[in-house]
């Protein structure tokens, strides 16, 4: 198994980083009245790490024992009926599932299957009546129409129904379901805490880690423990006893983009921009999303800009990016944001050096 | 002379024209209808090439005998070019009652531009004499026609055909086209002989072929089928030169007829779905409009002819107004004249001239938004208003309506364009355009407030205003977006059918976006140590067979392996060696999600040897996992023991059945040990399970233990490894690198599983385990 895997904690008091939250979930579930749970933060945080602990606090290991069903679910939408299939991933307290699979069609999953899932109360052994968890992921990527629907879900069986929702920015999420949850905001573990646990991990593996040299990949992480972790087991593959000038192998994709940064400093034209959509549509291809192509763009040119322009730049890519979520072609805006920096930047280019 | 001459034509066409009766004459579309070929209005280049494509079919329809002909057909033109004409047709189809040759009926007609036939003619002549030599019917057996309506396209089809002597039998959307009737009538005209009166061979004419997208498919097939199986038997070229008849008896037996009679084919859309297959095949023409002059020269004569009045601008304008469609202009003037109207220059633009509500083809359209009109023609245009390219332009974009595959096309094509932008603006407002579409196309999908549709166009026309060159712009249609879409959405199934093969608890931390951001690069990194050696596993030391061990284990909790794969079909896979032109690459093929266009990532790629030993590994281990799940149970249930018997242990595949057979008592340790016997590679296996602290059944074996069992050898691997190099060719995945030179001791049996060759027969005592 990977290190991401092997050292995930499994219980909430072995959790590292988010100690506090931890424990204030372990005090709701001994208490037996756990609400709703709503979990967002940035990828990498340990969201879905938390919410696999807080199943084991209620339901002890039972919990690990998960089993992936592939389902389909016929669904009557007024005057048709449709076939929707859903990949669920259960055990015997618990159901997991990503409604926004289904695509457009999520408000049926979240009005028919999660109600009928809801419905049916467990009973445990000893006879009495428990109640069964529902894990949704990706609660951000719903629509309106489904997030509506969910709510009433989310009254009616409260009795003996809990929904653990799991998102990375609760902003998408409507007011309506944040009020009925517990919110818990897992933030993204500092440079510090990311530190501590790399150094955990080079403890039980017996590594050697020179001063300094795990600040380095805590730095380059961009503060996302799983990759992080992914990146301190490459090195440790590619090159032991690790040495302070060892490279730490760098995200692809990321470096593609810093190509393509350099390539647009390079020069400002139409041509250019031109070449650049191919490397924009090669990324969008590989399924990154168009929102952190953008976002790692602004860094990479950022980066690269005189003080006098970072301002403004921001404001335009904060600018093409709300569009670029509103609209559907998302290669528009971020041509349309390429081409704004480059007449900015060949402006101030003249302005300066005449 | 001119009233009486048209009291008669009237007189006449009561009977055959059914709206006579209102109109009580024939409209002037028919009535002016070009008879000959040199009264065309059509593009002088088009003109000349369809008739010399109709030519190059002479020696096939007519044999030898036509080359006579066909220079009197040519000096008869001439003569009578200087002839005027004195006689109305009858009606419009063209009568052939008295049987004779067409072309003496042909030049009969007056010209009125002289200097315009003559040229052409002569033209012809040179032409015909240097085509008219060789004897095989044209290289493309069907000729398409396309522009917009009203050129004269299907005019220029008939006139041609019937100059060069053919009995124009036509089919228009008006007929029925389904496959089955129109085959039927097809042959009919290619085979059979006119049982009429005159014995002239047929042209067929397919008009309107784009016209209904069902139909028109049908005839499509039926003359692709025919083409093509013409192309299939040359045997019957060599019968062309002897004269039709011999020709049809000799393709009599064939079963789908060949196509040996010209055929012309008339669209409005050239670039229609239905028509792809047959623009490959075809010789396709592409009308252009006649110039202004040359349609206003014509429609004069007529006003003339029709006694009414009509300026020369006003025509002018007219003629432009309607983009030289002269159906749309005569009818027009007929209606006027109708009305005891004078056409005025200030009437076209209002109700009294129809528009046409056509739509154009898409790159026609692209390039209406690229090009700019001069400006000499813009200054003459202004009287009509400054919003007249507006509105040419909105009403273009509107008709077409397909705004999502224009602004895609605009997508595509402005970046190529060369427009002069020093700081960018251009471009800037260009896409700020671009993505105001974007919204507004998204907003009005998802509200469905369709009104909105209106203002869509607007788009377009800006872009117009900002980028528009005078010189011709370079169109390629819009493939990137859709290439895109197509391939992306193959990434994505690759990704989500790779999360669901990973095991749950592993798999159900990971989603689909969070793959390709965090997990694969340091993966590769991760799976392609590059301390590792390619050496025959018991050359390994105890460290370097516990990270094989490791790195075993993550690939199979990733559930990656590596799979043969033939290296053309991935030219560019990253982790491509070449070896016998098959290589060995991950499945699934996750190094493609880093494959970026001028992208050379600094990944290490393992050689052949060792991806082909990991592969190994990797079934094992997942046999083992199998194995050990069964194992496990087995032991719980307190079997008895068998000790002494000798058992013929097929072992990996096979072993975990025959060690259910050896109801062994013992408990895991024992039966994983016998279960390991042979391979070193196992024991590594077993060593994973000690290091990730696993509940495995081999915790409490050392390597010592293990090794013990294949005394003689360094491993009990490697005796059959090279036996089976040398006995059996079969689909193998042992490395040559490994044979070794032990000399085997007992005669073995083995037999080969699929791709897989670990499946070993041979006597063994319980015994040579325990040791």
């Amino acid at each position: 198994m990977l290190w991401v895997d092997k050292y995930r904690p499994k219980t909430l008091d072995h959790v590292m980083v988010h100690t506090d939250i931890g424990h204030n979930l372990k005090k709701l579930v001994t208490e037996q009245d756990c609400p709703h749970l709503l979990f967002y933060g940035p990828s990498g945080s340990g969201k879905k790490t938390l919410i696999m602990a807080v199943l084991r606090q209620m339901f002890g290991t039972g919990a690990e024992k998960v089993k992936v069903e592939n389902r389909t679910w016929k669904v009557n939408a007024g005057s048709r009926s449709i076939d929707m299939e859903l990949t669920t991933l259960s055990s015997a307290n618990h159901i997991e599932i990503t409604p926004s699979d289904a695509g457009f069609q999520d408000r049926y999953v979240v009005q028919e299957v999660i109600k009928e899932m809801a419905k049916n109360r467990p009973i445990d052994t000893k006879g009495k009546k428990g109640f069964k968890v529902l894990v949704l992921n990706d609660v951000d990527k719903l629509s309106r129409e489904a997030q509506h629907s969910l709510r009433r879900t989310m009254e009616k069986y409260s009795a003996y129904c809990r929904l653990i929702l799991c998102c990375n920015s609760s902003s998408r999420v409507t007011e309506a379901i944040r009020s009925r949850c517990l919110n818990v905001r897992i933030n993204a573990p500092s440079e510090e805490q990311i530190l501590e646990v790399l150094e955990l991990i080079g403890k039980k593996e017996e590594l050697q880690l020179p001063p300094g040299f795990g600040a380095r990949i805590a730095e380059k992480s961009n503060r996302n423990l799983r990759r992080a972790i992914l990146a301190f087991e490459s090195c440790r593959v590619q090159q032991y006893p690790f040495t302070n000038k060892q490279t730490i192998p760098p995200m692809d994709w990321e470096d593609h983009i810093s190509e393509i940064a350099s390539d647009i400093m390079k020069e400002q034209s139409p041509k250019r921009l031109f070449q650049v959509r191919g490397k924009l549509y090669d990324l969008l291809i590989n399924c990154i999303p168009p929102e952190i192509i953008l976002k790692r763009l602004l860094y990479e040119l950022l980066r690269k800009l005189d003080a006098e322009l970072k301002h403004e730049v921001c404001h335009w890519a904060a600018y093409y990016e709300h569009r670029m979520r509103l609209g559907q072609k998302a290669i528009f805006h971020i041509e349309a944001f390429v081409a704004k920096f480059m007449s900015i930047y060949k402006s101030f280019l003249i302005a300066t050096f005449g | 002379m001119l009233k009486a001459l048209e009291a008669s034509s009237e007189g006449q066409s009561v009977l055959d024209v059914p709206e006579a009766q209102m109109v009580s004459e024939q409209l002037w579309v028919d009535k002016y209808a070009p008879k000959s070929f040199t009264e065309l209005l059509s593009d002088e280049q088009t003109n000349r090439e369809v008739l010399l494509w109709l030519k190059q079919w002479d020696p096939v329809v007519f044999g030898s005998e036509i080359r006579s002909t066909s220079d009197d057909v040519l000096s008869a033109l001439k003569r009578h070019s200087s002839i005027v004409h004195n006689q109305k047709p009858l009606n419009s189809k063209f009568p052939r009652k008295n049987g004779g040759p067409k072309w003496n009926n042909g030049g009969r007609y007056i010209n009125s531009v002289s200097m315009d036939e003559s040229g052409s003619s002569k033209s012809i002549q040179d032409a015909w004499n240097t085509k008219s030599r060789n004897i095989s019917p044209p290289e493309q057996k069907v000729l398409l026609l396309c522009g917009p309506p009203g050129l004269g396209k299907t005019t220029l089809a008939h006139v041609a055909a019937r100059h060069c002597g053919y009995h124009v039998v036509e089919i228009n959307a008006s007929d029925d086209r389904s496959t089955s009737t129109i085959e039927a009538k097809i042959l009919d005209v290619v085979q059979m002989n006119s049982v009429l009166s005159n014995s002239m061979p047929k042209c067929l004419v397919v008009d309107e072929i784009d016209g209904a997208l069902g139909d028109g498919k049908g005839a499509v097939e039926v003359l692709l089928k025919m083409i093509s199986a013409e192309r299939k038997p040359d045997v019957g070229k060599q019968t062309f030169g002897k004269g039709q008849m011999q020709r049809k008896s000799a393709k009599k037996g064939s079963k789908t007829a060949s196509l040996s009679r010209p055929v012309i084919c008339i669209c409005n859309d050239l670039y229609a779905p239905a028509l792809r297959p047959l623009r490959h095949v075809a010789k396709v023409h592409i009308f252009v409009q006649p110039t202004v002059s040359r349609a206003v020269s014509r429609l004069t004569y007529i006003c003339n002819k029709e006694g009414m009045k009509a300026s020369a601008i006003a025509l002018t304008a007219l003629a432009e107004y309607t983009e030289c469609d002269i159906r749309s202009c005569l009818n027009t003037l007929q209606f006027l004249s109708k009305k005891k109207e004078a056409l005025n220059v200030f009437d076209i633009g209002s109700q009294v001239v129809g528009q046409k509500d056509t739509s154009k083809n898409v790159i026609d359209i692209w390039k209406e938004i690229f090009h700019k009109q001069r400006t000499k023609k813009m200054e003459r245009k202004s009287h009509k208003g400054s919003s007249f390219e507006f509105d040419s332009l909105y009403t273009l974009v509107s008709k077409r309506g397909d705004s999502d595959l224009i602004l895609d096309g605009i997508h595509e094509n402005v970046l190529r364009l060369n427009y002069h932008d020093p700081v960018m603006q251009k471009t800037v407002k260009c896409f700020n355009n671009l993505g105001v579409y974007d919204l507004l196309h998204q907003y009005i999908m998802h509200t469905h407030h369709m009104s909105l549709y209106v203002y869509l166009p607007l788009v377009a026309i800006n872009v117009h205003h900002i980028v528009s060159q005078v010189q011709k712009p370079n169109i390629e249609w819009p493939k990137s977006h859709q290439r895109y879409r197509t391939m992306m959405m193959e990434k994505m199934d690759i990704l989500n059918t790779w999360r669901q093969k990973i095991p749950p608890h592993i798999g159900r931390h990971l989603s689909a976006s969070s793959f390709v951001e965090d997990l694969i690069s340091p993966l590769l990194h991760i799976l392609s140590p590059p301390t590792i050696r390619p050496v025959a596993l018991q050359l390994l030391s105890d460290k370097e067979k516990n990270d094989l061990a490791q790195l075993v284990s993550k690939m199979v909790s990733y559930a990656i392996t590596y799979k043969t794969v033939k290296s053309d079909m991935l030219p560019q896979t990253l982790k491509c060696e070449v070896a016998d032109g098959l290589t060995l690459s991950l499945v699934p093929p996750i190094s493609d999600f880093i494959n970026f266009k001028d992208y050379t990532s600094n990944h290490y790629v393992l050689s052949v040897a060792m991806k082909q030993v990991l592969t190994h590994e990797v079934e094992k281990h997942k046999i083992l996992q199998v194995g050990n799940d069964k194992t496990g149970a087995l032991a719980n249930e307190g079997h008895e023991v068998i000790e002494t018997r000798t058992h013929n242990i097929p072992l990996a595949n096979a072993n975990y059945a025959t060690a259910v057979d050896m109801k062994t008592n013992e408990n895991q340790v024992n039966v994983a040990r016998k279960l390991n016997a042979n391979p070193t590679i196992v024991s590594s296996n077993l060593n994973t399970d000690k290091s990730s602290s696993a509940t495995d059944s081999g915790k409490p074996l050392n390597m010592g233990n293990m090794k013990k069992p294949s005394r003689s050898s360094s491993s009990f691997f490697d005796r059959f490894k090279k036996a089976n190099t040398k006995g059996v060719q079969s689909n193998d995945t042992s490395q040559p690198e490994e044979a070794t030179l032990q000399k085997d001791q007992y005669p073995l049996l083995f037999k080969f599983n699929e791709g897989f060759t670990n499946a070993v027969k041979r006597p063994v005592r319980i015994r040579e385990f325990l040791s």
